[in-house]
């Protein structure tokens, strides 16, 4: 147990999570979960936060049933919730605000981000204009290539975006580029993770800012069809939105599954599916699901999307999944560009690549079985348009 | 008190796995107590370019966590060597590999950056029973009241100890390793006093400090001056360590 802190900073029967920081950022990790706990227990904050989730990210978010795509893959229902439809397209901006308001709380006049679409930059930049406060995002050269769109629409946030140029460029070294960053203003800069990775208090902090989304999803899914459904299923990178989906049907008798990306293949370095092949180890302050090889050092990791592409599943995810209470599958590339069409084709909306990759499951998930089926959308396409354009010859 | 002059630090494997013995035996002939060496890590979130780069040259060039412990095996011509490390390597390794490891090199301490006091307890309970203890960090952000939970979780084993085990690194700067330029050092003089009220242990100072004036005003406070991105780079360009070293082990009069 890490000194100092009052919640558990651990997930499950092996322990994971913690709080693995270098010393400089210790006493701002301490002084962050008090101040977040003090934000949970005062309505001013719960207040303001509940207005700017309506009026500003357009939430409730709708869930909307797709009957086309059910009768296709022979559902008897399927339900999408559309994290699509917020403010920014995505389900990251549920968490950026909630941090935005946060950090001006505790008196800071800087945010800094890393990204990896785009999309928790594009979040992170808007919830920024939108309190006046200055933000750096640090992303890395590969995904600032193929998310143009979101570099362009955070500047136009007034937003500085710095280029990593370190290793393959994606949100790992992003990440790190983030952290030393803040190590060097966290006396004035609030750094406001993306995913329910990082140290201690960072994924409990994501977490408890996304669940949002399996809270409106599981009453809206009552109020439809009258009955949970057999099976929620959403995508799962660091694991922000799979927690925020699934977590509030935890106490519920139904499957839960996240998937992963299953990039190209199955050797280390062609997937980033941490379940294939990944042990438990440290990385970015947080023990958890880790590829990595034999000597500790991270391994490089591939998939067509950008938000999947990390070596490490955020903690208490992976703790709910060793402990059986969530399962995990892999979509690979191709799967999840057939599983894009598949929605754009049946039911009118273009799906992220990330929230692809759970699309692409539906047709093994009916094919076990399932007749009633729960998907997190977790993002619009619009910042892929280029992938699938030359992957889909369209 | 006897001071160390200088606390340099090395990336094992940078230039080159072969060459460390030799640049340990320089360091030792320079009158060298303790020096820290890196052992190279993909994701090094607490260094700056220099070290980063220096760390990503000694991957390619094949040095593994193993192979740099396994190349100090049997080498007594050395100073006593401080471990820098990141957590996760570590753990792959394991807590008895490692201890074996361990006792057939110079290593006497670990500097493990991503590990605060309180995290994986029985892993640095047990390095320490084995004669490795973790040096404590403390950082510019770090409240005295936090400083004296470090001190008294990392114990000063005591002056029939050497510098390695026994020293606190006081972090001079926020943010990450990097050769400094223009650093205000005036802060330093009085963060050194303030700790001095906890513990009597040696001190050692580092992070951006690189010029003979910098290293003389920590020395001036009879504290141990750290040099590490400055020297990685110089060795990078070339240079030859106790050329690099020797001028700056003497204070100016």
């Amino acid at each position: 147990m890490t000194a100092g802190f009052s919640l558990p900073s651990r997930f499950g029967a092996q322990s994971l999570g913690g709080c693995y920081a270098p010393e400089t950022l210790m006493q701002t990790l301490l002084d962050l979960e008090t101040a977040f706990r003090a934000a949970l227990a005062d309505p001013a904050f719960q207040v303001e936060l509940k207005s700017e989730l309506r009026h500003f990210v357009g939430r409730p978010t709708p869930l909307t049933s797709a009957p086309r795509l059910a009768a296709k893959l022979g559902l008897k229902a399927l339900f999408l919730k559309r994290e699509d439809l917020t403010h920014t397209g995505a389900h990251k901006i549920n968490n950026a605000l909630a941090q935005a308001i946060l950090a001006r709380r505790m008196g800071k006049t800087e945010i800094i981000a890393e990204t990896g679409a785009g999309q928790h930059g594009v979040a992170t930049a808007a919830a920024c204009a939108r309190l006046g406060l200055a933000c750096t995002v640090y992303m890395g050269v590969t995904d600032m290539a193929r998310q143009a769109p979101n570099v362009a629409r955070m500047r136009l946030f007034g937003t500085k975006v710095v280029p990593v140029e370190a290793g393959q460029g994606t949100l790992k070294e992003a990440v790190n580029e983030a952290l030393r960053a803040w190590a060097g203003r966290c006396d004035r800069a609030h750094y406001i993770l993306g995913s329910a990775l990082g140290p201690h208090p960072f994924p409990t902090l994501v977490r408890t800012f996304q669940t949002v989304i399996g809270e409106e999803a599981r009453l809206q899914v009552l109020e439809q069809s009258g009955e949970l459904p057999e099976l929620v299923l959403a995508c799962a990178g660091g694991g922000s939105n799979g927690l925020g989906l699934l977590v509030p049907f935890l106490g519920d008798a139904l499957r839960r599954v996240a998937v992963e990306a299953g990039g190209h293949g199955k050797a280390l370095g062609e997937h980033a599916a941490r379940l294939d092949g990944g042990r438990m180890g440290v990385l970015h302050g947080c023990k958890t699901l880790l590829l990595q090889d034999h000597h500790g050092h991270t391994a490089e990791t591939a998939s067509i999307s950008a938000g999947l592409d990390y070596p490490a599943l955020g903690p208490e995810l992976a703790a709910l999944v060793l402990d059986g209470k969530v399962e995990v599958r892999r979509a690979s590339d191709e799967e999840a560009l057939v599983g894009a069409r598949l929605l754009c084709e049946s039911e009118g909306i273009l799906p992220a690549l990330e929230s692809s990759h759970a699309l692409a499951l539906l047709p093994a998930l009916a094919a076990e079985g399932a007749a009633t089926v729960l998907l997190g959308l977790s993002g619009r396409g619009d910042k892929d348009l280029s992938t699938y354009q030359s992957r889909l010859g369209i | 008190m006897n001071l160390n002059p200088l606390l340099p630090f090395l990336m094992a494997g940078d230039p080159s796995l072969e060459a460390l013995p030799q640049l340990l035996s320089d360091a030792r002939a320079l009158g060298l107590e303790a020096i820290e060496l890196g052992l190279p890590h993909s994701d090094p979130i607490a260094d700056g370019p220099v070290l980063q780069a220096a760390a990503h040259r000694a991957i390619a060039r094949g040095a593994t966590p193993l192979n740099v412990l396994e190349s100090l095996a049997g080498i007594s011509d050395s100073p006593d060597i401080i471990l820098f490390t990141y957590l996760n390597p570590l753990l792959q390794i394991g807590t008895e590999r490692l201890k074996v490891l361990l006792r057939l090199t110079p290593v006497k301490a670990l500097l493990v950056v991503d590990l605060p006091f309180g995290e994986e307890a029985g892993f640095e309970a047990e390095l320490r029973a084995a004669g490795y203890p973790m040096v404590p960090l403390l950082a510019p952000t770090t409240t005295l009241d936090r400083a004296r939970q470090i001190l008294s979780y990392r114990p000063d084993p005591g002056p029939a100890h050497g510098f390695a085990q026994r020293f606190a690194y006081v972090v001079a700067r926020l943010g990450v390793t990097g050769i400094g330029q223009g650093m205000d050092l005036t802060p330093i003089a009085g963060r050194v006093a303030e700790l001095r009220t906890l513990s009597e242990r040696p001190l050692a100072v580092g992070f951006g400090l690189s010029d003979a004036k910098s290293l003389q005003s920590i020395r001036a406070l009879a504290a141990t001056p750290v040099i590490g991105s400055a020297l990685v780079q110089e060795l990078a360009d070339g240079r030859n360590l106790t050329e690099i070293l020797n001028w700056r082990l003497v204070d100016d009069d």
